[in-house]
């Protein structure tokens, strides 16, 4: 993984895109292989562990904790992620920060399951990145997004790199993946199917056979929901 | 909102005021003249609203049903009693008798929360019932005809009156204490969605450990400051499945969650109970269950959510449509319950 990236990766249903991400964030054990990070062995460790060690995801599924309100769901980031925050106050501040970085911050005081669903993909985001990661993995963040949405997201994701994090991107949408990532990796039943930069992979005879299947080569690159 | 600031910065203060009132109230009210039957009904309401509290903490605050609360009272009173009895000071054998039971939740908790949801509340059922055989049989503490405690110094009512009355004072100061800081944050993420608050950064483990201790040794305490008051116990009594089922139902009729309802449920307990042992004998526990069906039924959120449900309606008496701003996390927890059931 090269650093200050954004690391994109894209495969059919099932490729095992998702699986990949449980795998680094913590929440599933790999039956094989090792994770390493900075050259560390984290292979096994428990997410929040993972989390002080820098490494934080969103869920493709979002889970806000509904009975708080959103600046509390960061708060909770921001206390237990790699900043340690123990004041509350500090915490809070901390918190609204990062609200008013996403565009969160009128909706501070609102319950989160009171937001809409765009608001609550902002919201997974904005907790992943009040834990401070140097590494963020992001599942899908622009699923069920409207294309307004989408590119108000990915614009979020490029200042996050300029600011320094490492993000590993999963997205059905192959245009998001496309548009914003530095790299590129292809997957498909659990295999790496091709690698590199954006322009390289769409052009990669084996990836569109994948994706379309022999007869749809000539549509090159075109978005597959 | 900048109209409404001002009284609620007033409401908030008087707010912080009404605690300190109450406890000064409940202070003064042996010199105002109280009966003895007065003084044991507010003594035993103490330990109650004590036990409710210790619980809350763990299955109001971190979401974890107990059905095994009468182990950390049983011992904590037996730990008062065996202490007392020879000769230690009663106020330091109250502190062994928090000290043992936040132990036995540490060896209680370590396999119990392996497991989750229902499967936990099952394992305590078994870990309580476990404990109470035992004791029945353990030679040092007369078994199952039980334990007197022939304490050396005479009898003041009034003395036990504010040692009980300090432990509540205390265990809602702690429970204020836990609410308002990191570690009650990290504890309302795991009450709410465990997977996610370890993906954040919390340990669920360690902090569902941490607080089963200090919950047990809340627990602990006020079966001791109860044994010494008694002095007797038997397990039939501490350690009974009654037991662990009354310290959970106080909170629940109060208000599952926040420390007022908890304190609430424990005065109702308290003299609820008191009044239907001594009325309908044969049929109290009949009755005790209808009035907890009722308050389940119509409000989940315990005798706090309906008085404050009561206090909004009377402040806003124009505004039916449910939108006004709530301060308040439990009635934001009505308003989600409202919009999603």
């Amino acid at each position: 993984m090269p650093e200050q990236h954004i690391y994109g990766f894209i495969g059919p249903n099932g490729a095992g895109k998702t699986t990949l991400f449980s795998m680094v964030a913590g929440s599933l054990q790999p039956s094989a292989g090792r994770i390493r990070s900075h050259g560390k062995d984290v292979t096994g460790s428990r997410p929040f562990s993972l989390v002080k060690a820098g490494i934080a995801r969103t869920h493709q599924i979002v889970c806000p904790f509904r009975a708080m309100t959103v600046l509390e769901n960061v708060q909770v980031a921001s206390h237990f992620g790699r900043k340690n925050i123990t004041r509350t106050a500090a915490a809070r501040e901390h918190a609204m920060q990062v609200l008013t970085r996403l565009g969160l911050d009128r909706l501070a005081d609102t319950l989160a399951a009171n937001i809409s669903l765009g608001d609550q993909k902002r919201l997974e985001l904005a907790r992943a990145l009040a834990t401070d990661p140097e590494l963020l993995l992001c599942d899908e963040i622009c699923g069920g997004l409207s294309p307004t949405e989408t590119r108000s997201m990915l614009d979020l994701l490029r200042r996050i790199r300029q600011q320094g994090t490492t993000i590993m991107y999963v997205e059905h949408d192959v245009k998001a993946i496309m548009a914003v990532c530095d790299r590129v990796m292809v997957l498909n039943y659990g295999q790496k199917l091709a690698e590199g930069k954006p322009q390289e992979i769409q052009n990669d005879p084996s990836v569109i056979e994948a994706y379309l299947g022999k007869a749809g080569s000539e549509k090159k690159g075109s978005r597959v929901a | 909102m900048t109209v409404a600031s001002a009284p609620s910065r007033l409401e908030a203060r008087a707010r912080n005021l009404l605690p300190w009132l109450l406890l000064a109230v409940l202070a003064l009210l042996p010199s105002a003249g109280l009966t003895a039957n007065i003084t044991r009904l507010l003594f035993v309401t103490f330990v109650w609203v004590t036990t409710s509290l210790g619980w809350n903490l763990l299955g109001g605050f971190a979401g974890q049903v107990s059905f095994g609360f009468a182990v950390f009272y049983g011992l904590g009173a037996y730990t008062a009693a065996l202490l007392i009895d020879r000769g230690v000071n009663p106020y330091l054998s109250f502190v062994f008798a928090g000290v043992i039971p936040a132990v036995a939740s540490i060896f209680i908790g370590l396999p119990t929360f392996r497991l989750r949801g229902p499967y936990f509340a099952i394992a305590t059922i078994g870990v309580s019932e476990a404990t109470r055989v035992i004791m029945n049989n353990l030679a040092i503490t007369g078994g199952a005809s039980g334990y007197r405690i022939m304490e050396q110094r005479p009898f003041r009512q009034v003395e036990h009156y504010y040692t009980a009355l300090g432990m509540a004072a205390l265990a809602v100061a702690v429970s204020f204490l836990i609410q308002h800081s990191k570690f009650g944050m990290g504890l309302r993420a795991i009450k709410q969605d465990e997977a996610a608050a370890a993906d954040l950064g919390v340990n669920p483990y360690a902090y569902k450990l941490a607080i089963h201790a200090v919950a047990a040794a809340l627990t602990g305490i006020a079966g001791g400051v109860l044994a010494r008051y008694a002095a007797f116990i038997n397990p039939q009594g501490v350690f009974a499945f009654q037991t662990s089922v009354y310290i959970l139902l106080m909170p629940v009729i109060g208000g599952i969650g926040t420390v007022w309802g908890a304190v609430l449920g424990g005065v109702v307990f308290g003299v609820v109970e008191e009044q239907l042992v001594a009325n309908f004998p044969q049929i109290h526990l009949l009755l005790y269950g209808a009035l907890l069906i009722l308050i389940i039924l119509l409000e989940p959120d315990g005798l706090a959510g309906l008085l404050g449900k009561l206090y909004r309606r009377l402040r806003t008496p124009k505004r039916t449509d449910g939108s006004t701003h709530s301060g308040s996390r439990e009635t934001d927890e009505v308003l989600r319950r409202a919009g999603s059931g």
